[in-house]
């Protein structure tokens, strides 16, 4: 058969008529890609590494269930290494050219401090762990959406256990000489006055200062019933401990989550240092008194088990990855829709929705989804499997 | 709280002599300031870590293995940082050259080794001492001791030491004296390696095995050298534990961000006064 010019306009004009018809179809098959910002390497690699496990987990197990509405879950996983240039690159390339419907992450401020505007303009539905306050603006970055808790929050938990449980009323605040040291020590000694307490010490210490005595001996004589306790460094935490075990003190320590980091074992001089430390955690990942996990926690354990390695990593990771693949699913297989609106929309919807990690409420003017309830203290000393016992005085 | 002060302060202050002389003996040879001396401060409290915590080698073997690896740094910057700016030294690319390379050691052992802190291995079985008479405040101190006593042997009693003050006093001289200058150049740096890491394993229980210690000792590394006076060992000496000692007391008088504010206070106030250095000799001038 003779093809004539003419006929391959029409064909061409048929395909171009035919194809918003065909769009739905594809829509449908297409697979719900994830953006997962990661920071698998690098100085700040550990959570990411959790993290990832429990995403992978998620993606896989929801594939192996049919996907959701027949939709596979793909995850596009770029290594940003904790440097927000990088994680600035990904934002952008997963955003134009991967073309993703969601983004998980990043899962450090620093980075997330450096892309959440540019996901904000590009209108992506992004869930992320990070704690800084100001990443949550509901007018600035509808979008964007905490499954943890956020500074505040962190802050929140540990004055009401100093307050209530521990009934102090004399504290000391010490942080480090980073930006986030110096603002939290800031933000907790205002929280703590404001609540009628009374800060007898503050200090920002070099996180690489050898010798903590000073510091510790003026908040001694000060009169400190508590110290708390604002910083990401092993080392200097360590030091501190070390050094009221030196000075015979059994002042409390109550703070920051990297107080039960393993690495500070290896650095204590005596093990008993470790003793009445209070590390922020979480009511999902702590064993109770009766040494368990809570009901759904176990469950989740139970899923992992010979698959997911728990004892190099902490649980809260791995369940805060699980629950932002199964919020973007979810929110796919309520709506029928990847869309952005649509994703957006039902996580705006969502009230005491029952995840692994914690039981999130979004409204549209409320993007902080966890809640401080759930924030709880755990005796850093007790890591088993990543998870924590609860501190003493939780009912 | 006097004895703390003592203590601790005597402690990092012979940690920070012994940076300042690893600047002096790397300066004495190449008229270079070379900005790795404070990574090889770091790197004695790594590589002591890495041997005996996690080789499990015993401790004198782990010290000697140590010493030997910074050496071998040492002579790497020579090769590397040193040797191809020595001839436009008035250009000062050192600077660049030696903090591009100490950049590089720090960012290498982040990734190899960790960027969080490490133990550090007790070195000597003792229980009985305890508080400010606990091995990790003597230690550094005996390090430094030895260290400025085994130079002056060095320097005034063996060849090989007058060599290094005759190339440190005037190497077209000695080179025109048959000196193998570079060689003991070379030598020098190696030597250098070794006291920077001598500073770090003896510091180690109070420093722990850290990456981010590297700025820190080439800091107040650096103060001793400015204080001491360029080149002068028992200046270096005399200024680090003077350093060690104003900065615990002011850690314990004014708290740890203000007594850092102390420090470079009475650094400026005191090069203000003695720009040569309390130790050094005012230049001279050739006519």
């Amino acid at each position: 058969m003779r093809i004539t010019r003419r006929d391959l306009s029409r064909a061409t004009l048929a395909g171009l008529a035919a194809a918003p018809l065909a769009r739905p179809a594809l829509a449908q098959t297409e697979a719900v890609r994830i953006g997962w910002l990661a920071a698998m390497t690098g100085p700040s690699s550990a959570p990411a590494i959790g993290f990832n496990r429990g995403v992978l987990f998620a993606a896989n197990a929801l594939n192996a269930d049919g996907g959701v509405k027949g939709r596979k879950i793909e995850i596009i996983t770029r290594d940003t290494q904790g440097d927000p240039t990088k994680a600035v690159n990904a934002t952008q390339e997963m955003i134009s050219q991967a073309k993703v419907h969601a983004i998980w992450g990043p899962t450090n401020s620093g980075e997330s401090l450096a892309v959440t505007a540019i996901m904000a303009r590009a209108k992506m539905p992004n869930i992320h762990p990070c704690v800084v306050d100001q990443l949550i603006d509901t007018r600035r970055y509808p979008n964007a959406f905490r499954t943890a808790p956020s500074n505040g929050q962190w802050d929140d938990a540990v004055r009401a256990y100093c307050l209530n449980v521990l009934k102090v009323r004399k504290v000391a605040v010490i942080g480090d000489t980073t930006g986030y040291g110096v603002s939290a020590v800031k933000a907790s000694v205002a929280a703590f006055q404001k609540d009628g307490a009374e800060v007898v010490y503050q200090a920002n210490i070099d996180a690489t200062q050898p010798d903590m005595t000073p510091d510790m001996l003026r908040a001694r004589n000060a009169g400190t019933e508590a110290i708390i306790i604002w910083s990401v460094s092993t080392g200097m935490e360590a030091r501190l401990f070390n050094t009221r075990g030196n000075m015979g003190w059994d002042v409390p320590f109550v703070g920051h989550p990297s107080m039960a980091s393993g690495e500070i074992g290896g650095l204590l001089s005596r093990p008993a240092n470790w003793e009445k430390v209070f590390a922020i955690g979480y009511k999902s990942c702590s064993y109770g008194a009766d040494g368990n996990l809570p009901a759904k926690s176990q469950e989740l354990v139970s899923r992992l088990q010979g698959k997911v390695a728990l004892d190099d990593t902490l649980l809260w990771w791995v369940a805060a990855g699980v629950d932002a693949v199964n919020l973007i699913a979810g929110a796919v297989e309520a709506t029928g829709s990847s869309s952005n609106e649509a994703i957006i929309r039902h996580w705006n919807s969502l009230t005491k929705h029952a995840g692994y990690f914690g039981t999130y409420s979004f409204t549209p003017d409320e993007h902080n989804g966890y809640p401080t309830e759930e924030v709880v203290m755990s005796a850093a000393n007790t890591a088993k499997h990543g998870a924590f016992a609860l501190a003493p005085g939780y009912g | 709280m006097l004895a703390s002060i003592l203590a601790s302060g005597l402690a990092v202050g012979a940690i920070y002599a012994l940076i300042g002389i690893t600047y002096n003996t790397m300066f004495a040879t190449s008229r270079v300031m070379s900005f790795t001396a404070g990574q090889l401060g770091m790197l004695g409290g790594v590589f002591g870590s890495l041997f005996i915590l996690q080789f499990q080698l015993p401790v004198l073997p782990g010290l000697a293995l140590t010493l030997l690896a910074a050496a071998a740094i040492g002579v790497v910057t020579e090769f590397v940082a040193v040797r191809p700016v020595l001839k436009s030294l008035d250009q000062h690319l050192y600077v660049l050259s030696t903090l591009a390379l100490a950049l590089m050691i720090q960012q290498v052992t982040a990734i190899e080794w960790s960027t969080e802190p490490r133990p550090f291995p007790r070195l000597l079985e003792l229980t009985t001492a305890h508080g400010p008479w606990d091995q990790k405040y003597w230690l550094p101190v005996v390090a430094c001791a030895v260290t400025i006593l085994g130079l002056e042997y060095l320097y005034k009693r063996t060849l090989v030491g007058r060599a290094f003050v005759a190339v440190a006093e005037d190497n077209f001289a000695a080179r025109a004296l048959g000196l193998p200058e570079r060689n003991l150049r070379v030598a020098s740096y190696a030597l250098a390696g070794a006291i920077g890491a001598l500073a770090g394993f003896s510091g180690g229980q109070l420093l722990l095995a850290f990456f981010a210690n590297g700025p820190l000792l080439n800091f107040y590394g650096f103060i001793p050298v400015a204080l001491g006076g360029l080149g002068n060992n028992r200046g270096a000496v005399i200024g680090g534990l003077a350093l060690g000692l104003f900065q615990q007391a002011a850690n314990f008088t004014v708290g740890g961000i203000f007594s850092s504010v102390a420090v470079f206070t009475l650094f400026i106030i005191i090069l203000l006064a003695a720009p040569q250095g309390l130790f050094g000799a005012a230049p001279q001038r050739r006519v």
